[in-house]
């Protein structure tokens, strides 16, 4: 059989497919979308997906697919380019089957919702946007999908938007995310005017890439993946629904930034400074998302955090010149962090909306698989050995103790990984087990389809993920292969030590040992104060400078000060000066009259 | 219809009797009614309402209009719009600015200047100079055949 033929039109059908529900209503009389339809959709989507994907496992192949152009421009080529190479080939069935868990789970969660339908066309939007982002193989096509992603993201956040705090954080996910975009926006201009083309693989040079188009790609990918300065955006999207937080905040969206990275890396491996950047800036990442997640109280912020964590780790990964690594982390990620924030939705609403930590407890005997699988997504999270996590993280932990790099930036990362450790066991103590701290009545109830069987498969993905994927795709560079013991062990002596760091802090938690509020106890849990310091700052001196010059100032300047009141002005301070010649006195104006008539006589 | 004259905003007052005139047209009492100085920004008689954003006010209180913690009649400030519950929190924080501000900054500088030693002192494996076979290649390099070649050693035993 013509594998060519098979992989590209296996590749457009499920793009199709996914799009039918969209289009499909737009052109029948009655428009009948619903729930188990477009939950449908993407499973069919998924087993068409993972035809190419077999046939990349099993033969190697990868194509790139140009068609159309848009001719706006003479010398400027941009056509729909679509790349199907090991990533999208890989990340397309990982994120239709997240989806797909999400969108069963999502049936059960937003049930008592009226815009169901609404929603549920909202999220596959968003996919879409997120696959385009992902097979695009120029920069154009690219950013439709990024800006798609990001305004799925604004709709989302808000989706109940009577809640202010809920359209105050899509407002920030959406400022945080633009000022990224002006990031990608430089490099694709400085591409444009350089290189004449946006085609990923017209902009490889040989020599040093420019620092420019560099930093700009760096920009966008901190401010859609939340690096440290661009981050306040992920914890407060928790404010929408708990399958947008899985979908987006976790596994597809913000993975995004990434991702563009790991697409644009022949650039980036140039120039090591730009590198030593990534680095430098993903080690920070994870080490502050890592403290502020230690004292949160909220199931959900939790998770984010950790979330902001590992994409900390992931940058680090594309600062160590590794982005295949990097993209393994992303498709092991995906399965357990969904899967983590599946179990937090279904705790939450089995405790009638309680997502205080301090308030549960003892749901290990209530919600027996919910609890297990949230034990197989932490462990899986630590990096317990054999588990979809080991694999792409403790690689992670062994290339950084092996490269040349910044001391720093390897001392922060390991610190984050031992404060991964710490807080998952502090959720996974302060959750399931102990005594409950509940309202006694709750609906708790987790035996319905609609919830275990999209956990229970994710949490097979969580175990599986990481053996399957390194067994069949081959490495393109050569990985670590012997190193001392002690670098061998690095990753899981750091996560022995903050289990044991948690147990400790527990069991001061219980006896009462140490004062409720220390400097670094404040730190944490206020977010590092980023968030009031420069929130406040900013938009108070936005807004009032704004003001003021928009209307105060240009109104004073224009319509007073160059017009009426400045003319008026200067005409006072000449006839003050002038009028003290109007004296009243015969003699000074007959003399006034006579020197003038002298002076014209001596002149002409 | 529009408002009446009476009821829109005037110039500054600068009689006490306008100055009780314009509390009472803004319903306020006159000891509160404090107008913005007259230095030509146009502010006029419209008081200059303390700077205090609208997540200060109760939340749980029954407000006429509930979304901007706004009762009707109350006077709203020059800049409402910048303290609705979307946008600026002057709200006070659990921790003063003052500690949170060198807090914040210790903790930045502290990483700025860690990041900067840590690119003076990197971390590599161990690594010893390249140790070529047959005394460092000196033939290969050119060397006389017919002279002793020096022993070229990058290690010790």
């Amino acid at each position: 059989m013509e594998t060519a033929l098979l992989l590209n039109t296996s590749m457009i059908l499920t793009l199709t497919i996914i799009l039918t529900p969209i289009l499909l209503p737009l052109l029948l009389k009655n428009p009948q979308n619903s729930p188990a339809n477009l939950t449908r959709t993407v499973k069919t989507a998924f087993l068409t997906s993972l035809v190419p994907m077999t046939l990349f496992m099993h033969s190697g192949m990868e194509s790139i697919i140009s068609t159309w152009e848009w001719k706006f421009i003479m010398n400027f080529k941009i056509p729909i380019s679509l790349k199907m190479d090991q990533y999208s080939m890989m990340f397309f069935p990982i994120a239709l089957f997240v989806t797909w868990s999400i969108l069963q789970f999502a049936s059960w969660y937003m049930a008592s919702e009226p815009y169901i339908t609404k929603f549920f066309q909202y999220l596959l939007m968003f996919l879409i946007a997120m696959l385009t982002l992902t097979i695009a193989n120029n920069l154009f096509l690219l950013f439709i999908g990024w800006e798609g992603v990001g305004i799925m993201s604004f709709l989302l956040i808000g989706w109940w938007q009577g809640r202010a705090e809920a359209n105050t954080a899509a407002l920030q996910a959406v400022l945080y995310n633009r000022i990224g975009d002006i990031g990608i926006i430089l490099s694709m201009a400085w591409l444009a005017s350089s290189t004449n083309t946006w085609e990923v693989q017209q902009t490889f040079t040989s020599t040093q890439t420019p620092m420019l188009p560099l930093l700009g790609l760096i920009l966008a990918a901190a401010g859609k993946s939340a690096q440290f300065g661009l981050h306040p955006w992920l914890p407060a999207a928790m404010e929408g629904p708990t399958p947008v937080s899985a979908l987006l905040h976790s596994s597809t969206m913000v993975v995004a930034g990434i991702f563009l990275l790991i697409r644009t890396h022949p650039m980036l491996s140039n120039n090591q400074t730009a590198l030593t950047m990534c680095l430098c800036l993903g080690s920070l990442s994870t080490l502050f998302a890592a403290t502020c997640a230690i004292t949160q109280n909220d199931i959900k912020k939790i998770i984010a955090f950790s979330t902001s964590s590992q994409l900390g780790l992931m940058m680090v990964t594309i600062g160590l010149n590794l982005p295949q690594l990097a993209f393994l982390h992303i498709s092991t990620h995906a399965f357990f962090k969904a899967m983590l924030f599946l179990c937090s939705g279904s705790i939450i609403h089995n405790l009638n909306g309680e997502q205080d930590i301090r308030k549960m407890g003892g749901l290990q005997k209530m919600l027996p698989t919910t609890t297990s699988c949230l034990t197989i997504g932490n462990l899986a999270l630590m990096g317990t050995p054999f588990l979809a996590g080991f694999y792409s993280k403790d690689l992670i932990i062994e290339s950084m103790n092996t490269s040349y790099l910044n001391t720093w930036a390897l001392l922060l990362t390991l610190l984050a990984t031992s404060f991964t450790a710490t807080y998952t066991l502090r959720m996974t103590l302060l959750v399931q087990t102990n005594f409950t701290r509940m309202a006694t009545a709750t609906p708790m109830n987790e035996n319905n389809k609609a919830i275990t069987n999209p956990i229970t498969r994710l949490a097979l993905g969580s175990i599986m993920a990481g053996l399957l994927i390194t067994s069949f795709i081959t490495p393109t560079k050569t990985p670590p292969m012997t190193m001392p013991t002690l670098t061998k062990t690095a990753a899981i002596t750091m996560t022995i030590l903050g289990i044991i760091l948690a147990l400790e802090l527990s069991n001061m938690a219980h006896t009462l040992t140490q004062p409720k509020q220390t400097t670094f106890t404040n730190f944490s849990s206020l977010l590092g104060f980023f968030n009031p310091l420069l929130h406040r700052l900013t938009s108070t001196n936005l807004l009032n400078n704004g003001q003021k010059i928009a209307s105060h100032l240009i109104d004073l300047s224009w319509y007073k000060k160059m017009g009426p009141e400045g003319i008026a002005n200067l005409q006072l301070m000449a006839t003050k000066t002038s009028t003290t010649l109007h004296s009243g006195l015969i003699k000074a104006y007959l003399s006034s009259f006579a020197l003038s008539i002298l002076i014209i006589l001596l002149v002409y | 219809s529009e408002m009446s004259k009476d009821l829109m905003p005037g110039p500054y007052p600068r009689t006490p009797e306008e100055r009780a005139a314009a509390a009472k047209k803004y319903n306020m009492r006159v000891e509160d009614y404090q107008p913005y100085p007259d230095d030509g920004f146009g502010y006029g008689d419209y008081p200059m309402l303390p700077n205090k954003s609208l997540h200060e006010r109760d939340p749980w209180y029954q407000w006429d209009q509930p979304d901007m913690r706004h009762n009707w009649g109350q006077p709203m400030h020059w800049d409402f719009d910048m303290y609705i519950r979307n946008r600026v929190d002057t709200s006070p924080t659990p921790v003063p600015w003052h500690t949170m501000r060198k807090h914040f900054l210790v903790f930045l500088s502290t990483m700025l200047i860690m990041f900067g030693l840590g690119e003076i002192y990197p971390s590599y494996r161990p690594v010893g100079p390249k140790q070529y076979p047959f005394n460092d290649l000196y033939l290969e390099k050119g060397g006389d055949p017919n002279k002793e070649p020096p022993v070229v050693t990058h290690y010790e035993i």
